[in-house]
């Protein structure tokens, strides 16, 4: 405002009265372009090196043409223009120039020019040679030129010389390459290696010793059969594989950020993951599931416990990292949403679609456009804790207790109806919803069994203590108490600083739901008013106000929560967005209708009230909901502040473009003629088993990817996969049982080091199989499998991390025991500001974005955890213990450290070195020498390096 | 990817031989040298020294990190108009004020401590830093008065201010500065972060190696006698340990017995050569029987003072650590202050202690080096993750404030006494010279003969950088 008052003084003194055209082109030239050309042109300039922000000020026309926030320029409205906005540095989002604040004196010169109308010469308007960082976007080009996006081949095997070496299709693909390229295959790995290779890559464990014995001791053709179709039906296959999608979906169990807050029930994904893969689920499935499992219209249901499985796969979505009280709430939203299209892309396509957030994908058929098609899925999602209905107990329940009271209900004389009276809003008043219909209205949705309509007739609730329902409500007790559930509204715009919610309830939450905003319940920092924790209305009904924070959320887009975790219930009545306080209520009003019952109502009341009694207390899973479908706006440049083009929910333009809802996504990732979701999952499999993939970089099949050393034979998998349902397991068993797979490790004596030096050192072309060093988890899992400690029990909630003096920090949480309670790495928790120590030092990633190639890394700290970590020597002495407990030979002893361990038994030198050991300590106590004689043996590379 | 080629050369059957012929007991120093000159052809150690991309004024880095975000118009940056101003509302006298972290904007707040012109720079310091502000000290530092950040909330601008971005999983600096130049002792970390007692909000994640490889990650050590997890052995004794190692190394050289060893397992063999060294590397950086009283007088060990005495010990084995070669070392906060340099309330109190644990030590810290002769090659950083605003939060409080700060810089390249940016003058919004994050990290790498748009790690499809695509070198500090 005090610039303002200036103008008018300082247009007299430096504009002649009359303010001539030539008084103000010398006021421009003088005052105006030298700062411009100063100051300006290096970012804004048609001969800029990059242009910012898409605009030029090197023309009046450029200037009104505005860049990507707008118009700069509005002549003759000073404070309506975006220029004079950016240089008063009053705006932190638009300061500019960016480096150094103008003078307020210059700051004075433009408003002067712009309030007399910005005149400019008249000069040709300078125009950019093209887009100056290179050639423009042209999707279909870009489509038609990378690979990845040609329809899958379905290529003939490929002639080879050495015929008797393929046993199945894949084999000759790598024997065609070998030849060509002048090598030979390895010979075929000893059957202990093999084996040991075979455990780890299936289940993530050694053999023991008795399943050793019995394999070398089989002789029969199929003996390497039957030992794959059994480690393919243990349920320790699902541990192993299951590891791998959650190193996808940056699985955590808590949020990271300040306080590291739990993601409650985070556990459920994880055992769905496993089961998911002990069943062999087809891959589209498991990928529908993830997408839209909660939009199957049959879904699939757990075998024994009945419970909806494949909405657990929507979990996947909700694994982020999310801080509390963000001070921009939209931009929050719009970083998590890049994180869930980053963990989607390139999960289940390989692509880096989450490059196309601010521009253009700078290298792949993805524009901006897809990008912002992506979050309007999202938009249009929910998060919830869903309840899970083990053994379908709740769905039952609520069908017989439908039946009891439409029995009772019917015995209510119909003069008992209570007509409601319309509700009158005051000024300032929006009625929202007064929930007068037969059912749950329009564009409100639930989640549960316990939100059901009242309807406008009188009804029972089964609550002996206030069994008369209130027409007109929604009611989450009216089939009892316990029930469990979740009620939506459909998403709004907040207008107004108050939400005013007529209800009588207790121990249920109530909140509103800012730009998918769920920390809340958690800090109510900058969301104070917007939920309500444990609500209690004291036994009445009252109004209930949101409020407090949420006058600075105006404008902002939001739905209702009402949510009953089966300990209260509430009875709304009706829903007014207000700017004044909450109207006052009749004492009639207050209460639930009342009277006695018929007695015959009454028993109906009193049956339902037992049986809804018995529910028993829910689990809850992460999952996703339907909301209120949404188009979502480009963000110009990825900056939520400057809205562009509105797009609405479609699939990648590359890919077909379909629009529809999120099940229609699902089906268009999963469409058999979808070049990328088969490949992407075959190349998948074969980086585990082969230690790198065919396309190396399994997540980006994208141009800046690497190209595929095998093209036809990627192509035959997918074509397999595809042809063979989907199944995960059948390629698995294929590939391991391929001759490729069973050569050793070293390779053939008779090729020439040198030749192979030349033509392949990387071993690309597989004439021998990798040495594979074993993932964290597989270490941790030996040491406990060869200890005896290992307890193999399946699934629950996670195994606290055992927190040493050096994981301090905010948000700690109890400390877990030294080994994990014996479990397997895959139950142990996976806290993002306290990761398991071990874990990090054995490349276990971070889960903060999709991971689809660990590292492996090669360090001493790995030495110094094997070396003197208290976990590992724990085991050892533990081993010890029950191998001096057995009355035992030395050499027995030594075997059997051997073979548990390594899978083998002793050379001759091993041995006699071994036993000088022994002998060197003959004074000690014999715990501590085997047990340092077991410590020895787990540190030998040998039990993490699998040849 | 390993280069193989060499290995197929040599002669392998009689290298193993060699290995065994040459082992003399654990450690034995022809073993490890012989495994050093060949192995490294083989198998790259990532933490070597690589060579920068040009001339580096510094060598090590020490970033003393100010957790919670110091108050720059407390301590350097002088706002005589917030006295004048003092108690006013805000919104009347600065203007429109962008929102804060916990939304309770109370009035103008005037600094609680005297400021004067120092040494003969004659930039400002407040008496919070009398041992800083000594002329010694004060005409070391060259001062960034105009330090923005993208965030206000502690997580996401500790992130932004350790990894150039507001997410997890992003390589920390120290991590980006390994990968770059590697270390010059491979028996201790290149990246070390001194944890004082607090972990700053966002955890062990500021210090991720990222998608950078894990040895690049910072190690924490306690100031304690045990400083890093699974240092010390668990044998009864030494020789016990030993008598194992070397039964492994025997029982780990019979594997190598093929035509063709694979070298990953001959590099694994190799750390635990280092791994058994760090045992001995890691427990003597720690014993400080070796410094002279006066030094431990000088970095205030014997202080009345618990944090001070904290610090100092960080800022000591800071410095030995630089002498040890260790590329990269951070010192987090003690804790015990109040919240950090956080402070929402209480501020006279909370500046005072965290000034108080870490005003002698600095100032110890750089005079030490120069004594030394080190602090040429030395670059010191100090820096919160923003700063605070000029009103107040409550009434004895100040809120985050990223809108313009404070941050110095001395040492290796820096120009002692120099001053760039400005505040406004309330001291809320950087007007003049505004720099970012970005900047800063530019200008270390520049320090450290690294060009940051060149030091560049291929992940998620892009060739990404500490320095994201922004980053300009703060030339007017450089000397």
């Amino acid at each position: 405002m005090r610039y303002f008052l200036f103008i008018p003084v300082l247009l007299a003194t430096l504009l002649p009265a009359e303010s001539s055209a030539d008084a103000q082109l010398e006021f421009f030239e003088k005052k105006i372009r030298p700062v411009l050309a100063e100051k300006c042109y290096s970012c804004h300039a048609a001969d800029a090196k990059k242009l910012k922000g898409g605009l030029q000020l090197d023309h009046r026309e450029h200037m009104l043409a505005g860049g990507d926030t707008g118009p700069a320029l509005e002549p003759g409205d000073v404070e309506k223009s975006l220029l004079i906005e950016s240089i008063r540095y009053g705006n932190d989002d638009l300061q500019m120039p960016p480096k150094e604040k103008l003078s307020a004196e210059i700051v004075a010169d433009f408003e002067t020019w712009i309030a007399g109308g910005a005149v400019w010469p008249e000069e040709p308007v300078p125009e950019r040679d093209g887009e100056n960082s290179g050639e423009s976007f042209d999707l279909q080009k870009r489509f038609q030129e990378h690979w990845s996006w040609r329809p899958v081949a379905n290529p003939d095997l490929p002639a080879v010389k050495k015929t008797d070496w393929p046993k199945v299709g894949p084999d000759y693909f790598v024997l065609a390459k070998m030849e060509a390229a002048g090598l030979r295959p390895a010979p075929e790995a000893e059957k202990g290696v093999w084996l040991r290779r075979v455990h780890f890559d299936l289940v993530g464990l050694p053999p023991t010793p008795e399943q050793r014995e019995a394999f070398l001791a089989d002789e029969s053709p199929n003996a390497k059969e039957k030992v794959v179709d059994g480690l393919l039906a243990s349920p320790h296959f699902g541990e192993k594989w299951a590891r791998h999608w959650m190193d996808l979906v940056r699985y955590a169990d808590t949020y990271g950020h300040e306080f590291d807050y739990p993601i409650n029930g985070s556990h459920e994904y994880r055992d769905y993951l496993i089961r998911a893969l002990n069943e062999d689920v087809p891959y589209d499935l498991f990928v529908k599931e993830h997408v839209a499992g909660d939009l199957l219209p049959e879904p699939r249901r757990h075998p024994t416990e009945k419970f909806n499985e494949s909405i657990l796969g929507t979990g996947f979505w909700y694994f982020h990292e999310a801080t509390h009280a963000p001070t921009d709430v939209l931009g929050n939203e719009a970083d998590i949403m890049d994180n869930q299209i980053d963990v989607f892309g390139k999960s289940f396509l390989g692509l880096t679609v989450s490059c196309a957030r601010c521009h253009d994908h700078k290298f792949d058929a993805i524009s901006t456009a897809d990008y912002y098609a992506m979050t309007a899925y999202l938009h249009g999602s929910a998060r919830q804790d869903f309840p899970m209905d083990v053994g379908r107990v709740r769905e039952k329940t609520r069908n017989q207790l439908a039946e009891i009271k439409e029995k009772a209900d019917a015995l209510i004389s119909p003069d008992k109806t209570n007509v409601e009276k319309a509700p009158q809003a005051k000024e300032g008043e929006t009625i929202f919803e007064t929930f007068s219909g037969e059912q749950i209205p329009e564009g409100w949705s639930t989640t549960g069994y316990a939100f059901a309509a009242a309807g406008s007739h009188q009804g029972v609730r089964f609550d002996e203590k206030n069994p008369w329902a209130r027409p007109g409500t929604v009611d989450s007790g009216l089939f009892g108490k316990k029930q469990v559930g979740i009620l939506r509204s459909p998403t709004f715009t907040i207008g107004t600083d108050h939400i005013h919610i007529l209800a009588k309830g207790n121990a249920v939450d109530v909140r509103v739901v800012i730009d998918n905003y769920q920390m809340a319940k958690f800090s109510a920092l900058l969301f104070k008013g917007t939920i309500l924790k444990n609500l209690d209305t004291k036994g009445g009904f009252r109004w209930n106000t949101l409020a407090g924070n949420l006058k600075k959320y105006q404008g902002h887009k939001a739905y209702l929560e009402f949510v009953d975790n089966g300990d209260g219930e509430i009875v709304i009545d009706e829903i007014r967005f207000s700017t004044v306080a909450a109207p006052a209520i009749s004492e009639e009003e207050k209460m639930l209708p009342s009277g006695p019952l018929p007695e015959n109502v009454a028993a109906f009341v009193k049956k339902g009230e037992q049986l809804s009694g018995k529910l028993p207390a829910p689990r809850f899973a992460v999952a996703m909901a339907q909301g209120t479908p949404e188009n979502a706006h480009v963000y110009v440049r990825g900056s939520h502040r400057s809205l562009g083009e509105e797009v609405p929910p479609r699939f990648l333009e590359a890919l077909g473009g379909e629009t529809g809802d999120r099940l229609d996504l699902a089906n268009e990732v999963t469409r058999p003629d979808n070049p990328l979701t088969s490949r992407v999952l075959a190349n998948r499999i074969w980086h585990h088993l082969f230690g790198a993939g065919i396309v190396p970089t399994v997540d980006d099949f994208g141009p800046m990817g690497r190209p595929a050393t095998h093209p036809e034979l990627l192509d035959w998998l997918a074509t397999d996969l595809v042809s063979n349902g989907w199944s995960i397991k059948r390629s698995i068993r294929q590939l391991v049982l391929s001759s490729t797979y069973g050569q050793a490790s070293e390779p053939h004596p008779e090729l020439p080091f040198e030749r192979l030096a030349e033509v392949d050192p990387s071993n690309e072309l597989l004439s021998r199989m990798p040495v594979k060093r074993l993932t964290g988890e597989a270490v941790r899992d030996s040491i406990l499998a060869v200890s005896g400690k290992l307890d193999s029990r399946l699934y629950g909630a996670s195994v606290p991390v055992h927190r040493t003096a050096f994981m301090t920090g905010r948000g700690g949480k109890k400390s877990g025991p030294l080994d994990g309670a014996g479990r397997r790495s895959i139950y142990g928790a996976v806290y993002r500001n306290f990761l398991s120590p071990f874990m990090m030092t054995f490349d276990v990633p971070g889960p903060f974005g999709p991971k689809g190639r660990r590292n492996v890394s090669n360090v001493p700290a790995q030495a110094l955890v094997l070396m003197n970590d208290p976990f590992v020597v724990e085991q050892t002495r533990s081993w010890a213990g029950a191998l001096v407990a057995r009355e035992e030979s030395n050499e027995k002893r030594i075997d059997g450290l051997f073979l548990k361990a390594l899978g083998r038994t002793p050379t001759v030198a091993e041995r006699g070195r071994v036993e000088s050991y022994l002998a060197q300590e003959s004074e000690s106590d014999p715990v501590d020498t085997w047990a340092n004689l077991a410590h020895v043996v787990i540190n030998m590379k040998e039990f993490i390096f699998i040849p | 990817m390993t280069n193989h080629c060499n290995r197929f050369q040599n002669g392998l059957h009689s290298r193993r031989d060699l290995l065994k012929g040459c082992a003399m007991g654990f450690g034995g120093v022809a073993l490890q040298a012989l495994m050093a000159q060949q192995s490294r052809a083989a198998v790259t150690n990532p933490l070597s020294p690589k060579p920068p991309h040009f001339a580096p004024r510094a060598k090590n880095v020490i970033f003393l990190y100010m957790d919670g975000g110091p108050s720059h118009v407390d301590t350097f940056d002088y706002k005589p108009l917030l006295e004048k101003y003092h108690g006013r509302d805000p919104r009347e006298v600065i203007g429109e004020l962008a929102p804060t972290q916990f939304d309770n904007v109370g009035k103008v707040l005037k600094s609680h401590w005297d400021f004067k012109q120092r040494g003969e720079s004659g930039n400002w310091v407040s008496d919070l830093f009398p041992n800083i502000a000594k002329k010694e000290v004060i005409d070391e530092i060259a001062f960034v008065k105009s330090m923005t950040s993208k965030f206000s909330e502690h997580t996401f601008a500790n992130y932004f201010l350790h990894t150039g971005s507001p997410f997890q999983g992003r390589p920390s600096m120290g991590a980006w500065t390994g990968y770059g130049l590697g270390s010059e002792n491979e028996n201790l970390p290149g990246f070390v972060v001194l944890n004082g007692g607090l972990i700053p909000p966002g955890g062990l994640d500021c210090f991720g190696s990222g998608f950078l490889p894990a040895s690049y990650q910072g190690s924490v050590f306690l100031p304690s006698e045990q400083p890093i997890a699974n240092i010390h052995p668990q044998e009864k004794t030494v020789e016990a340990q030993k008598r194992k190692l070397g039964l492994l190394r025997d029982l780990d050289l019979e594997s190598l017995d093929t035509p063709m060893p694979d070298p990953q397992i001959e590099a694994a063999i190799q750390n635990y050569e280092t791994a058994f060294r760090m045992q001995t590397a890691v427990p003597d950086l720690m014993d400080l029987r070796g410094e002279s009283e006066t030094v431990k007088k000088l970095y205030g060990l014997d202080a009345d003072f618990k944090n001070t005495q904290t610090f100092g010990l960080q800022c000591l084995l800071a410095r030995r650590l630089v002498q040890r070669g260790v590329r990269f070392i951070e010192l987090t906060c003690p804790g015990g202050n109040g919240d950090r340099w956080d402070q929402h309330g209480k501020l006279v109190d909370g500046h005072t202690k965290n000034c108080k644990t870490v005003d002698q030590p600095i100032a110890a810290l750089i005079s030490d080096l120069r004594r030394l002769g080190m602090l040429d090659s030395t670059l010191i950083v100090w820096a919160g993750e923003f700063g605070r605003t000029p009103f107040a939060q409550g009434n004895d409080g100040r809120d985050h404030n990223p809108f313009g700060f404070t941050v110095w810089m001395a040492g290796g390249g820096v120009k002692g006494g120099a001053c760039v940016g400005e505040t406004d003058d309330w001291g809320y919004r950087a007007v003049r010279d505004r720099y970012e994050i970005h900047d800063l990290h530019a200008t270390m790498l520049h320090l450290l003969g690294v060009e940051h748009t060149k030091s560049t790690f291929r992940f998620s499809g892009r060739d990404m950088r500490l320095t994201d695509v922004h980053g300009h070198i703060m030339k007017e500090i450089v000397a």
